[in-house]
């Protein structure tokens, strides 16, 4: 028998991300109502039409039912006992970065995210948000040069109003779901991000959220617009401090593709997930969509989900350009009392179109994890191609591993192919390693990261030595 | 919707049996199922009315089954019409269970029935008149193939209900026909036991006519080292529904599922598939296949359970369709809920079309595009229709698909 | 006076799985530049021997050692036995989808090295001496990029096998059916691979029923197995004679006693 405490131990890694730091931070009461939304709006001196955007967004919600058809067992979330904005005190207008508390800076250097000019990562431009707000874009004159626009969504509210007027719900609508209308009522900040026509972004695009306090929600709102034959990678990392009561996050981002444009968007999470009895950790509830415009576009999502007490996420595609492509490639990583419902929707509308799924959920301890995906051919998607492949790894014979796909053709001339099976690492695999000398936690970790490799070749290389790193931090000590 | 109006006032019999009684006061409050749930929500709103929108018929009425009994080699019965004589000899015997058998089993049953996810045996014990009622304990080996026959009767709801408790060690054939016919519900469940050691070849063939309505539930428990062989064939249905549970009740058991469903014109026939693991070492190979032509809608959904008991399952679903034209729909979600870690599940779906290199292929041979259509179906339909245990040339199932229009 | 000790000592082990017993009392001594064959029919527990001698944790010693340099490792992990130059060959090496030949070979390696107190390799340093080994078993550098045995043929996996025992240089290697599944061709590229490990400081076990690898390789010792026992120990004629007599005989002889 594989030594069962052995896997255990191999997991029981501590949360390096959990500290706290110390700041002033300006905070709205508790609660949400109309005028809770107006103060938001007025804080961010935002236009007339954004206000009656959130008001009509909080109309609708009011009116919405928390979903529960996944399944996820939580307590109920009392929605007036959250704050919703909480911004650190600094300086009006901030002219350089050597105007940011430097406490701020020191949060980012310590999750390995340095802001400041000496330091900054040379390959990456960073939006660095700390609760409610942005505190520092990296690289913006260099990325400007390029007609490239990154930068927070409040000031592209007050820079950029026409190109937000435009698109910004035009992907998730305010009343998409239940999260999604709450968000589009009280968002505070994210990420803003342009391509011009003919644009490769010369860098990768980073945002980095840090959830600081323990009774505010994060509620951030990314746009990303890739102008016809434009590209741009985007990457997306997340962490919070430990609490032992339940934060939400519940985020939406929304990305638009016109003709030959293509957007990757890749996200390692790793919020706080609770500790081993599943006290507190952070609820993510986050709507991605991504709307393939434009023909021959392409939008690919990448995720390695390692976090959050509650995962319910589903990056989508509406393939609506001829031949546009839609890609899905994920990890979830679920141990303790994690539960993670988590897939994707890829809607082909329009003709060629094709889509690729690859879904790996490990699950570990006493945790859920469920893959939930829709694959929909509608009458126009002549010569339409899915493919889809989930598997699933279980260890110990405790947590539990569910497959839903969702599969629906109404065009003779597409196809559709769904694959998915189940394996724990064998006894005979992990013999084979050891009888070559490697340890058990090392071959464990092998097996685990051959088992993700298909999807960690689809990120960005900083990130796939990351992402393997995290996951086998998360999984030491849970193997059985 | 007169039946549901009389369910929800009890005003369905003047005399109720027992067994009506318990189900509708499981009814009574709410008597239809949540057609926004997982399980209801493809189906189509009109034609479910429609299915309940007959009066209910106790009585058979003359009905002539094709491919009569020529055959001393083939044991024939017609739910409702003939009652079985009991058979006894020194091979096998075949007997009506009595009235506290029957009860009891059904009752044994009915404590577990959820009110939407069993919802057809629901209505069809509260719809079952006695003598609709059919049950069979049936032991040994060397039986002839046993024919079990059901229809529904013109412009009535008819229910049916059959229960056959397969003893230890039993080795049986069983083809079950149920015939729909023209303006008509057929509402029929079917209850299985396999004991210890028994074997079973099951088929579920069910075919209509014009605007026939089908309801079919077919409940299932094996008992260790049983093996459980079942082919469906479900076609020709304004409206039909048929639904699987099949239970390993301690594992170590072998199933092996061959269904297929064919709609067209407007049709919509759906198959809900639901296979539960409660014990170590059970086997499980399905393949679900479906064709969809016209305006038709074909769906299938299935499960596969596998809770931390049921360690060493080994379980494979397949779902196969062919969507033959634009305004036909098909929907599939295959399902794997696991929680037990040594255990080996796999599942899978395509939706496509005919082969076009093979139709090529066949055309520049000579064939005509019909033809080799014709050939492609037939090598579709034939691992299906090859598992369906029937007596060689009888009910002639190839001919009647390819053929019917 | 090293040369003298021996590498590997087998001392009455008893060893059972799911409490049934496979070993019955089987002693084995390897001294360095030595090669042993064990033949005897499938189910004599060959295998398990070599399986028990590697680690395999699905066994469980119930009386007797194994000791190895000297040390009884009865109680060490596979790994443990590995770096310190166990090495067995797998009769049906495993697949391991996802997982890089590459990787895995560099990977154990360096396990040794380490072991070994040599400095690890580098990927580029790894490379070289990999290549190296692969001229040993014929092999194209195409398999480096494939996963862990993953669509190998049955003669490419065992040729992968012995790459592995060049890089990893065992004190000891034992060989399980290395030679099942191979044409005659590939029978002897695997031979010559292990001829040219093998060295006057190694020792080595090889198991089968066959006579024709022990014709590309000569042994020392014949032993042959029966019930999970030696029943006879021999010269390499011995071999021979059950090549021609059979293996009927070893029931016989255990019906006897």
């Amino acid at each position: 028998m594989v030594n069962e405490n052995l896997v255990k131990d191999v997991v029981k890694e501590p949360y390096k991300y959990g500290f706290v730091t110390d700041i002033e931070t300006e905070k709205i009461s508790k609660g949400l109502n109309e005028d809770i939304i107006r103060l938001i709006s007025t804080k961010k001196e935002e236009p007339e039409y954004l206000l009656n955007f959130r008001l009509n967004a909080f109309k609708k919600w009011q009116q919405m039912k928390e979903p529960n058809w996944a399944e996820l067992g939580y307590e109920e979330i009392n929605y007036q006992d959250i704050i919703y904005y909480s911004a650190p005190k600094q300086k009006e207008k901030i002219s350089s970065l050597d105007e940011v508390d430097p406490k701020l800076l020191e949060t980012f250097d310590k999750l390995g995210i340095p802001l400041t000019e000496q330091k900054k990562l040379t390959n990456v431009a960073v939006d660095a948000v700390f609760d409610s707000v942005s505190i520092a874009t990296t690289f913006r004159e260099e990325l400007a040069e390029h007609g490239v626009i990154f930068c927070s969504i409040s000031e592209a509210v007050k820079n950029h109003s026409d190109l937000i007027e435009k698109y910004l719900g035009s992907v998730v609508p305010a009343t998409d779901n239940y999260f999604a209308a709450l968000n589009s009522a009280v968002f505070s900040d994210g990420s803003f991000v342009y391509i011009p026509k003919g644009v490769a972004c010369p860098m990768d695009l980073s945002s980095y959220f840090r959830i600081n306090s323990g009774d505010s929600g994060q509620f951030e709102r990314t746009l990303i617009i890739a102008e016809e034959s434009s590209s741009v990678s985007y990457l997306e990392g997340c962490t919070a401090p430990m609490f032992d009561t339940n934060t939400l996050h519940a985020a939406v981002v929304e990305l638009i593709a016109l003709d030959d444009a293509s957007i990757k968007y890749s996200t390692v999470q790793n919020w706080y997930a609770g500790n081993e009895e599943g006290v507190g950790g952070i609820f993510n509830f986050v709507t991605k969509r991504g709307k393939c415009l434009g023909n021959r576009s392409k939008i690919s999502w990448s995720q390695v989900e390692t976090g959050s007490a509650i995962t319910w996420k589903y990056p989508s595609c509406l393939l609506l350009g001829e031949e546009s492509i839609g890609e899905f490639y994920s990890v979830a990583l679920t141990n303790n009392l994690q539960q993670a419902d988590t897939g994707t929707k890829m809607i082909h509308i329009g003709p060629k179109t094709k889509s690729t799924i690859v879904s790996k959920g490990i699950s570990a301890g006493h945790s859920k994890n469920s893959y939930r995906g829709l694959v929909k051919m509608g009458t126009k998607a002549i010569g339409a191609k899915n493919y889809s492949q989930c598997d699933s790894m279980l260890i110990g014979d405790q947590a539990s591993a569910n497959t839903f796909p969702y599969i629906t053709s109404q065009q003779q001339n597409s196809e559709i192919e769904h694959e998915a099976s189940t394996c724990r690492i064998s006894e005979d695999q992990l013999f084979y390693l050891q009888s070559r000398g490697i340890e058990f936690e090392e071959a464990v970790s092998m097996m685990v990261s051959g088992f993700c490799r298909d999807v960690f070749n689809q990120l960005p290389m900083e990130f796939a030595a990351e992402a393997d790193k995290l996951l086998a931090l998360k999984l030491e000590g849970s193997v059985g | 919707m007169e039946i549901i109006e009389r369910i929800k006032t009890n005003k369905l019999f003047s005399n109720p049996t027992e067994i009506q009684k318990l189900c509708l006061k499981k009814l009574q409050s709410n008597p239809l199922p949540n057609l926004k749930s997982e399980l209801w929500r493809l189906s189509n709103k009109s034609k479910f009315s429609n299915f309940l929108d007959f009066s209910l018929n106790g009585n058979s009425t003359n009905f002539e089954f094709p491919y009569q009994n020529n055959s001393k080699n083939i044991i024939r019965l017609i739910i409702g019409e003939n009652s079985p004589t009991n058979i006894n000899n020194e091979d096998y015997s075949i007997n009506e269970l009595n009235n506290e058998e029957l009860i009891a089993y059904i009752k044994k049953n009915l404590s577990s029935f959820d009110q939407n996810e069993n919802w057809s045996e629901l209505l069809n014990l509260c719809l079952s008149f006695e003598q609709n009622i059919l049950g069979l304990r049936i032991q040994g080996t060397k039986i002839p193939p046993l024919e079990i026959l059901s229809h529904a009767s013109n412009d009535y709801i008819n229910a049916k209900t059959l229960i056959l408790i397969v003893e230890k060690n039993c080795n049986l054939d069983l083809l079950q026909i149920n015939l729909g016919t023209e303006n008509s519900s057929l509402s029929h469940s079917t209850y299985l036991c396999l004991e210890e050691n028994s074997f079973v070849n099951h088929g579920m063939v069910a075919y209509g006519e014009k605007k026939s309505n089908l309801l079919n539930s077919l409940n299932v428990i094996q008992q260790q080292n049983s093996e459980y062989n079942l082919g469906t064939l479900h076609f020709k249905f304004n409206y039909a529904r048929f639904e699987i549970r099949i239970k390993q009740s301690s594992g170590n058991a072998r199933t092996n599922i061959k269904g297929m469903q064919i709609t067209k014109n407007d049709e919509q026939i759906a198959t809900y598939t639901k296979i539960e693991f409660n014990g170590p070492n059970g086997f499980l190979d399905q393949i679900n296949k479906s064709l969809a032509d016209d305006k038709s809608h074909a769906i299938f959904e299935g499960s596969i359970i596998v809770p931390k008991i049921a360690q060493k399952t080994d379980a494979s679903q397949l779902s196969r369709n062919l969507l033959l034209s634009n305004h036909a729909q098909i929907d599939t979600k295959p399902q794997l809920e696991i929680i037990a870690d040594d255990v080996k599940c796999k599942h899978g779906a395509t939706i496509s079309q005919l082969n076009e290199e093979e139709l090529f292929y066949m055309r520049s041979r000579g064939l005509t595009l019909a033809e080799a259509s014709k050939l492609q179906l037939g090598s579709f339909f034939k691992e299906i229709i090859s598992f369906i245990p029937v007596p060689k040339g009888r009910w002639d199932l190839l001919n009647k698909l390819l053929k019917q229009d | 006076m090293t040369e003298s000790n021996p590498i590997l000592e087998v001392n009455n082990l008893f060893a059972s799985t799911d409490d049934l017993p496979i070993l019955k009392g089987v002693s084995i001594t390897v001294y360095p530049g030595e090669i042993h064959a064990i033949m005897g029919r499938n189910g004599c527990g060959k295998s398990t021997l070599s399986k028990i001698i590697a680690g395999h944790p699905s066994y469980n010693i119930t009386e007797g050692e194994i000791n190895f340099s000297g040390k009884n490792v009865n109680s060490l992990e596979p790994e443990e036995r590995a770096q310190s130059g166990i090495f067995l060959g797998f009769q049906y090496p495993i697949e391991i989808p996802g997982v890089s030949n590459l990787e895995f070979l560099r990977v154990s390696t360096n396990a040794r090295r380490k072991f070994l107190k040599k400095e690890e390799l580098d990927t580029f340093d790894f490379e070289d001496l990999v290549k190296e080994k692969l001229e040993l078993v014929k092999m194209d550098s195409a398999f480096l990029s494939r996963s862990v045995n993953q669509g190998f043929s049955g003669g490419e996996k065992k040729r992968n096998e012995i790459l592995q025992m060049a890089l990893l240089e065992p004190k000891i290697a034992i060989l399980d059916e290395t030679d099942s599944g191979l044409d005659i061709d590939a029978l002897r590229i695997v031979a010559s691979g292990i001829k040219k490990i093998a060295n006057n400081k190694t020792g080595i076990i090889l198991i089968t029923h066959y006579q024709r690898l022990l014709d590309e390789i000569k042994p020392d010792y014949v032993h042959v197995m029966s019930d999970g026992q030696i029943i006879k120990t021999g010269g390499s004629d011995l071999a021979l004679e059950l090549e021609k007599n059979g293996y009927e005989w070893t029931d016989n002889f255990v019906k006897e006693k």
